[in-house]
């Protein structure tokens, strides 16, 4: 039987330097996600999927082989980073693994519970899977799960009202430097998803946005998007003094705003406070920056402590939230043991059926009789193996669908001598897959 | 008697208007800074009667308690005032309603003293602008006070209730700006009155003291936090140590002469 796994490491588990290590050995150029893929794929991995955002880094796949699975992946992620702790990683099979992608699908596991950029970035890590060719059926029916359940969270707890997001935290902050943010200038640095959503956020009270890109192109369009203007990257120095609120979310390995350029930034500035929130990881600011007079640095754990303040407020909605997760990967479960169940009520009734057949036959060949009593001898055998079956695997059904389930399968396997039908599950993959695919693109 | 009444009832409600805008500060709760409000009203109500009595009494305008008295009124009246304009700076209460029991504490001392006077027209002058501006640094220094701390924790990230209590930094800001602004013409009359004053009245030994060279710190340092502002733009933390420190050093003059002509008689 396949198992679910899912591991990595997050901001729950592990400081900020760690992740970026991580992606950068795991990722390099940030584009080579296939080539992981593979990866894992040379190792026990079946089916596998991989999401990195600025607060996680996960593998998930379908392996026969768990422990093996694991050790392979896990070895991955230490050779991409050789000082990472493994005590900092997790590693979740079967039931919690379904119950970890849920979770994280749902923004239960976000820094900002409830932030809603998390379910776009696990859509991503399955389409992503998928052009790799490495989303089999489990995979693919529990990513599917997962947007669902996010959906329902969403829809049925208050968990992403009153949001308390990256964005709300970030315009919270500056009105708390600034006042009111009429006027405010603010300056976003780089393209990542969620300096966008924060830009937004403070254009939508009243600030001006400008958005400096190494592309102008990206700049343009950033800049429609949160209704402000694009500035050439020439001019990032005059923008950075004259800005209120700086957003940096680019995908630099190295830092952008360096200190050096920072301390000239904040001289002209003289004293005028500069807010910056630094969303991304590996960090564009220089940590030493938060030193500077009136320069006040948020990165992205720092975000994360704030979160968790408001994260308390939120618990209760979090816990209905729970409810549901707990609920659907009950369902999950149940219908991942079902999936063995489908060609083992194939192969009893054959077994039945061959075993009355080959009977019949040899009694019809000692008897002469007439056509009619032929076909009525044959309806009655028939029939007969039928009502013999309809108890056993009715209750086969039902309780395949318990948490005893693959028991009851092997179980029924064995007292029979049943085959593996390899041949039935194989069709019924064909068909899972393609509902799969189709859930995704609609 | 009736006079003495009045005034420890007009200091313990001060007292306890401090500890209820503290409170309001510290816990948040709304109700205690709803009552301090109205403390303060009734602390002000008080020393309004304390004022009328003394008055009555046949105590003169021009003795020393009764400006410390009237500095205190002004503390407490202004910061009322400016609270009904703008709610946010409402617990800044914390800061300035000690100030005002700290002046009217110190009218205790100067009772029944006079001003050294040279029957000259600058001191009631000197002594009513004197008065204004310090007003003025004391709501300045209350939001200075709380400027500091705002702008630490949201260095240090510890953004806790207090944190969320305070008002932006930019509000705190401005409103200290506008006190200082105020303020600081004042302080230069009261200054340059109290020098020719001083000059008059010690012709023969007139001589730098401890509370000439802290007038000028004082006056030097609210001229650079405007005029670094008003020049050059600058602000910010050190704009806030600054009127702190000035505002510390005019009240370091005023205790000096206090003790000084309070215990000279």
């Amino acid at each position: 039987m396949s198992h679910l796994i899912a591991l990595g490491l997050s901001h729950h588990t592990a400081p900020l330097d760690a992740r970026e290590g991580v992606v950068d050995g795991l990722l390099g150029e940030r584009t080579d996600l296939p080539a992981l893929l593979a990866k894992l794929r040379e190792g026990a991995f079946a089916e596998a999927a991989a999401m990195t955002t600025c607060n996680r880094i996960e593998l998930y796949g379908v392996s026969d082989d768990p422990g093996t699975a694991l050790k392979h992946a896990r070895r991955l992620l230490s050779e991409a980073y050789p000082a990472l702790d493994p005590a900092t990683t997790y590693g979740h099979r079967d039931r919690d693994a379904v119950r970890h992608v849920f979770r994280v699908a749902a923004s239960l596991d976000s820094m900002v519970v409830g932030e809603p950029q998390i379910l776009g970035q696990v859509k991503a890590a399955f389409e992503g899977a998928q052009r790799a060719g490495s989303v089999g059926m489990l995979l693919g029916r529990c990513f599917t799960r997962a947007f669902a359940v996010a959906k329902r969270v969403r829809s049925e707890t208050g968990i992403a009202e009153g949001t308390v997001s990256v964005s709300s935290i970030a315009t919270s902050l500056a009105r708390k430097i600034f006042g009111e943010l009429d006027g405010r200038k603010v300056l976003l640095l780089g393209a990542g998803e969620m300096g966008e959503a924060a830009a937004k956020a403070l254009s939508g009270s009243g600030a001006h946005v400008v958005v400096v890109n190494r592309s102008p192109a990206k700049a343009e369009r950033l800049a429609e998007a949160c209704g402000g203007r694009a500035a050439a990257y020439e001019q990032l120095a005059s923008e950075l003094v004259r800005a209120d609120v700086v957003i940096t979310s680019t995908s630099s390995p190295t830092y952008v705003l360096t200190h050096e350029l920072m301390r000239d930034v904040a001289k002209a500035r003289r004293g005028r406070p500069l807010f910056l929130i630094d969303i991304a990881v590996p960090r564009d600011v220089d940590p030493r920056v938060g030193g500077l007079e009136s320069v006040f640095l948020y990165d992205v754990d720092d975000l994360q402590r704030v979160a968790e303040e408001n994260l308390k407020q939120r618990a209760k909605a979090a816990e209905a939230a729970e409810r549901i997760v707990e609920i659907e990967v009950e369902e999950f479960e149940a219908w991942r043991r079902s999936l063995a169940l489908t060609p083992t009520i194939i192969a009893l009734r054959e077994h039945f059926q061959q075993v009355a057949e080959a009977e019949l036959q040899r009694s019809l060949g000692k008897l002469e009789l007439s056509d009619a009593e032929r076909k009525a001898l044959e309806r009655m055998t028939k029939s007969t193996v039928n009502k013999l079956l309809h108890a056993p695997l009715a209750a086969l059904k039902k309780g395949a669908r318990g948490p005893h389930g693959a028991a009851l399968i092997d179980a029924t396997r064995t007292l029979f001598d049943l085959e593996d039908a390899d041949e039935a599950e194989e069709g019924e993959l064909a068909t899972e897959l393609s509902r799969a695919a189709k859930k995704t693109t609609s | 008697m009736l006079v003495t009444a009045l005034y420890i009832a007009t200091a313990l409600a001060y007292g306890l208007a401090s500890g209820l805008y503290l409170a309001a500060l510290m816990r948040g709760t709304p109700r205690a800074a709803r009552a301090a409000r109205w403390v303060l009203l009734t602390a002000i109500g008080l020393q309004c009667a304390f004022v009328g009595c003394d008055v009555a009494y046949g105590a003169p305008m021009s003795r020393l308690h009764q400006t410390l008295t009237g500095l205190s009124l002004g503390v407490a009246v202004a910061f009322l005032l400016a609270q009904l304009r703008r709610k946010s700076i409402d617990v800044l209460g914390a800061f300035v309603v000690p100030v005002a029991l700290f002046f009217f504490l110190g009218s205790g001392i100067g009772r029944s003293v006079e001003h050294a006077s040279s029957g000259s027209v600058l001191v009631p002058i000197h002594i009513g602008v004197n008065v204004l501006g310090l007003v003025a640094f004391a709501l300045a220094f209350g939001s200075s006070l709380a400027y500091v701390m705002q702008e630490r924790m949201l260095r240090k990230k510890e953004l806790g209730g207090l944190f969320e209590r305070l008002p932006a930094l930019d509000v705190l800001d401005r409103f200290g700006l506008r006190a200082v602004m105020f303020g600081f013409p004042l302080l230069t009359v009261g200054i340059l009155s109290g020098a020719f004053w001083a000059f008059r009245l010690e012709q023969a030994n007139f001589g730098f003291t401890g509370a000439h060279v802290f007038a000028f710190v004082a006056w030097t340092l609210f001229a650079s936090v405007l005029g670094l502002r008003l020049a050059a733009g600058w602000r910010g933390r050190r704009a806030a140590y600054g009127t702190i420190v000035g505002f510390l050093c005019t009240s370091v003059v005023l205790v000096g002469y206090v003790l000084r002509t309070g215990l000279d008689s």
